[in-house]
């Protein structure tokens, strides 16, 4: 990570160890255990209910929890108030004071802990023109777009120079357009400012190309954690690999019998260790497919031409299996085919568990 | 994050009013009660003492108790069901013509606003007077003659209920026109598309989309017109005779000009009694409708 | 078309009385009395000069309402206003039990409450003052207060407290810096309420009153039995114990409404 020189570069190392949080009868976290390093952009990502917003207002002081620390910086602040983490947070809603002007809303933190009035002045131009709303501050929140409101709450948090951004779902109430344009400016403001950043999302597209790291969340549990990259590549269950890419990877049962994998009514020779004799899931991302002479036998059911990629929706022994392509492929609905794929690009997980297979 | 900081804050807050309320609600209300099973005669000072149960075994065979009750029962449900009909209807009325909502609202505040014992007394006079009063004036054109709306023992109940039916139906009508304009519109639309008449539209969606503010309305009115008193003390303090005595009246007339106060707050503690249980009845028809 | 009718009807049944009143209250007594009534007449000043500057002066009367009223409304609000901050938006200890209870002391009819008060007034001697009728005017004023409040306040997004919390406000300047402002127009239409109500006020009034402690709702009350038939001057005195409440009324008319629709329909919804 590049540091700007700011000394908050080297602070914002957290660590969450064994958090559980319980609501009555209910468990929400069943024991998370999280390390990020400092400048860190780290993306929670998971579906609703997962547990993932709830972690993060956990680190922000915001929730109790039943059970586990919170270490900053090697301190432990699992009992310390919101305010005295040093911690900065951009709500999904934003949570703009609506009765303060832009200027003021950025101000206030800074007024909080009694910064002589030059300073806040400067600082707050300063947070203002980094996100591109210097041209706003006399406005109130209530005059500004969605973008705008979300840009002055970023002001606010970057204003105090925190050891640690949490942001959740910045981008959720945003149009489809601006939501790819803020997340590309977001990942350069953050490297610019060196600051960790813990991020929450559902939208795996998201945390796949913003973020260093990523920690699945799956009811309440971290499913696993790594490098998009990685875990794009060697996902480390059924559940985790559905969640990810789009569209998401296809799934069908099958069955590893005398080296050979059973799927779809036929065997298939895969030139990869299979492991012990037993029922699997076959996981195989929609590019990794195509038409081919011999395979899997499948019958065409739908094709989605959207515009430079295609994707065939097949009917594999009763299972919707998506294909992407490039190319436009020489079919029609109701064909009957075969679809193959190469050996390195299938994934197995044992079928009761989940649990990723062989390599 | 909820913790020690933030309780001590919450009960910091709450503690001024908390011990204001207990000062000036549940300790006089201990009081009250001890003083129902005491006998307080201040014209005959003498005879004060404990006396038990005396008062509510007394009560049992005071027919003027009797006769208030029955008058309480009447004006309130009589009142209760004018408003919510008469405000219903006019906010229906109304509905449909939002140029003229502004002034409505205007006339609507004006009896809301003016204080019970004014409206009473000028009812009194300018209202119900025999001869020169507006209501006789009226009958007087029309033929009826001439009436003694509140020396008339017959007329004078149905003149006090009309005095709080004219000061509180605006209130019904405010509430229950502000319910209606937040209907959506598009359900009403639905409904037309499916062939149903106004009539139905009116009892299939309107009613039980309004319904919780009906309930509420009816809940408030329902405790306002149990403690009414400003009002009708004005109009006929209670009379002529006990024709407009309702248990309100009659607690306070025996406490405070018959200067019997043991018994005046056994009545008090019997119309207590009685709001709670009414309130409490309407609440639970209120959550379980609710949920069903 | 019918419904105008009805709509013109309503206007003249409601806001009448308040306008023959001011008309009376310009006539001279005779011209009250007069049948037919008389719409065109020769207005005087008389009546208000007299009710205002005679012997019987309700000027003392006004002074009295205003401190009243003034001093429970500011007293109320000064309790119900962080009470119900407590209990809408902080973790306070016995909420339902709190709430249940406050909501419980609205249903207590005011002749149950005079009694108690007034012996218990006596005793301490402070019948006939201020300071005793100002408290117990908190007996009606301040639950419906804190409802009220709470309604305004429960409208209030959640996060409000939780950045303010981040921003290093604390909970207090969170409250005053904050959440206070949001509900400003709250405060407004809860307090015109409270003092509408305790102008208004007359039972308590006229127990624990004597003669130094006599708001116009009494002394009006008084009138009639003393002017008998005085009907102008009756209905000039009215419209000056009234005036400040119908200004107030038209003035904030919208936020009345918009407060008995509010504590109406919120509670429906509760």
């Amino acid at each position: 990570m590049s540091a700007t020189g700011d000394a908050a570069s080297d602070a914002g190392r957290v660590s969450m160890r064994g958090i559980v949080k319980r609501h009555g009868a209910l468990t929400v976290l069943h024991g998370i255990d999280l390390d990020i390093e400092p400048g860190e952009f780290f993306a929670l990502l998971g579906p609703s209910g997962s547990g993932k917003t709830t972690t993060l207002r956990i680190l922000a002081g915001l929730e109790s929890l039943s059970g586990g620390r919170v270490l900053l910086d090697g301190r432990d602040v699992t009992d310390r108030e919101p305010g005295e983490r040093d911690v900065a947070m951009v709500f999904q809603s934003y949570a703009l004071y609506p009765h303060m002007t832009v200027f003021d809303n950025i101000a206030f933190p800074l007024r909080m802990v009694a910064t002589p009035a030059t300073g806040i002045d400067r600082a707050v131009r300063e947070a203002a023109a980094l996100v591109h709303i210097d041209h706003l501050l006399s406005r109130r929140p209530g005059q500004l777009s969605g973008g705008q409101q979300q840009r002055t709450a970023l002001a606010r948090a970057i204003v105090r120079k925190p050891r640690l951004f949490l942001l959740d779902e910045p981008l959720s109430n945003l149009d489809a357009k601006l939501r790819l344009e803020t997340r590309v400016e977001l990942r350069k403001l953050q490297r610019a400012l060196g600051v960790t950043t813990v991020y929450v999302t559902h939208d795996q597209e998201e945390a796949m190309t913003i973020a260093d790291r990523v920690a699945v969340f799956m009811e309440g549990r971290i499913a696993q954690i790594g490098r998009p990259q990685d875990i794009f590549a060697k996902p480390s269950s059924a559940v985790v690999a559905a969640f990810l890419g789009s569209p998401p990877m296809n799934l069908l049962p099958a069955e590893v019998r005398a080296g050979t994998l059973r799927v779809a009514g036929v065997d298939l020779r895969v030139d990869r260790a299979l492991g012990a004799d037993g029922n699997v899931t076959l996981g195989v991302r929609p590019a990794a497919l195509r038409i081919a002479p011999a395979g899997m036998p499948a019958r065409v059911y739908l094709i989605e031409d959207l515009g430079d990629t295609t994707i065939v929706d097949l009917d594999v022994a009763g299972h919707i299996v998506k294909l992407r392509t490039e190319a436009r492929p020489n079919v029609r609905e109701g064909d009957n085919v075969h679809v193959a794929f190469a050996s390195h690009a299938c994934h197995l997980f044992e079928r009761d568990s989940g649990a990723r297979r062989g390599d | 994050m909820s913790d020690r900081r933030e309780r001590r804050f919450a009960l910091l807050l709450f503690a001024p009013a908390l011990l204001a309320l207990i000062v000036t609600t549940t300790a006089p209300l201990v009081y009250l009660a001890w003083t129902s099973l005491m006998r307080i005669d201040l014209s005959m000072p003498f005879l004060s003492g404990f006396a038990g149960t005396d008062n509510y075994a007394k009560m049992g065979g005071d027919p003027r108790f009797w006769n208030s009750l029955g008058l309480t029962v009447v004006y309130t449900a009589t009142t209760v069901v004018l408003q919510v009909a008469l405000g219903l209807s006019l906010a229906l009325m109304v509905l449909r013509i939002p140029r003229g909502q502004a002034a409505l609202r205007i006339a609507a505040i004006l009896p809301i606003v003016l204080a019970p014992v004014v409206v009473g007394l000028f009812w009194r006079t300018l209202v119900l007077a025999p001869d020169v009063g507006l209501v006789d004036v009226v009958t007087r054109a029309l033929g009826l003659g001439s009436h003694n709306w509140l020396g008339d023992p017959r007329l004078a109940l149905i003149s006090v209920i009309a005095i709080h039916t004219w000061q509180w139906t605006p209130f019904a009508f405010l509430v229950l026109l502000a319910s209606l304009s937040s209907l959506p519109p598009d359900v009403f639309e639905a409904a037309r598309i499916d062939r149903a008449s106004a009539w139905q539209r009116f009892r299939h969606i309107t009613l039980p989309l309004i319904r919780p503010a009906i309930v509420i309305v009816v809940i408030m009115r329902t405790m306002i017109a149990l403690s009414a008193f400003a009002a009708i003390f004005a109009a006929t303090g209670g009379g002529p005779g006990t024709a407009t005595e309702i248990l309100n009246l009659y607690a306070y007339r025996t406490s405070f000009t018959e200067l019997n106060l043991g018994y005046g707050a056994s009545l008090a503690i019997v119309l207590l009694a009685i709001t709670l249980g009414v309130s409490y009845v309407m609440f639970r028809v209120r959550t379980k409708r609710v949920v069903a | 078309m019918l419904l105008v009718a009805v709509a013109a009807l309503l206007l003249v049944v409601w806001a009448f009385p308040v306008i023959w009143a001011l008309l009376t209250s310009f006539k001279t007594e005779r011209d009250v009395l007069a049948y037919p009534p008389t719409v065109i007449f020769e207005p005087t000043l008389a009546n208000y000069r007299d009710v205002l500057f005679g012997s019987a002066s309700i000027l003392p009367n006004l002074l009295s309402s205003t401190i009243v009223a003034g001093a429970s409304t500011s007293l109320t609000l000064l309790f119900a206003v962080p009470a119900a901050y407590a209990l809408a938006r902080l973790d306070l200890p016995a909420k339902r039990a709190s709430g249940f209870y406050v909501l419980a002391t609205q249903m207590l009819p005011p002749v149950g409450l005079i009694i108690p008060y007034y012996l218990v007034l006596q005793k301490v001697g402070a019948l006939d003052t201020y300071t005793g009728l100002i408290v117990i005017y908190l007996t009606f004023s301040l639950p419906f207060a804190i409802w009220l409040m709470v309604s305004y306040f429960e409208d209030i997004p959640r996060e409000m407290e939780e950045a303010a919390l981040l921003d290093r406000a604390g909970r207090l300047r969170a409250l005053w810096y904050v959440i206070l402002p949001q509900v400003r127009g709250g405060i407004a239409v809860t307090t015109i309420f409270v003092f509408l109500n305790a102008w208004n006020e007359f039972l308590f009034a006229v127990v624990i009153g004597g003669n130094r402690v006599r708001p116009v709702t009494v002394a009006m009350f008084n009138f009639i039995s003393v002017e008998q038939t005085l009907w102008a001057k009756l209905a000039a005195g009215a419209m000056l114990a009234m005036a400040p409440v119908i200004l107030l009324g038209l003035i904030a008319q919208r936020h009345i409404v918009k407060g008995l629709t509010v504590g109406a329909v919120k509670g429906a919804a509760r």
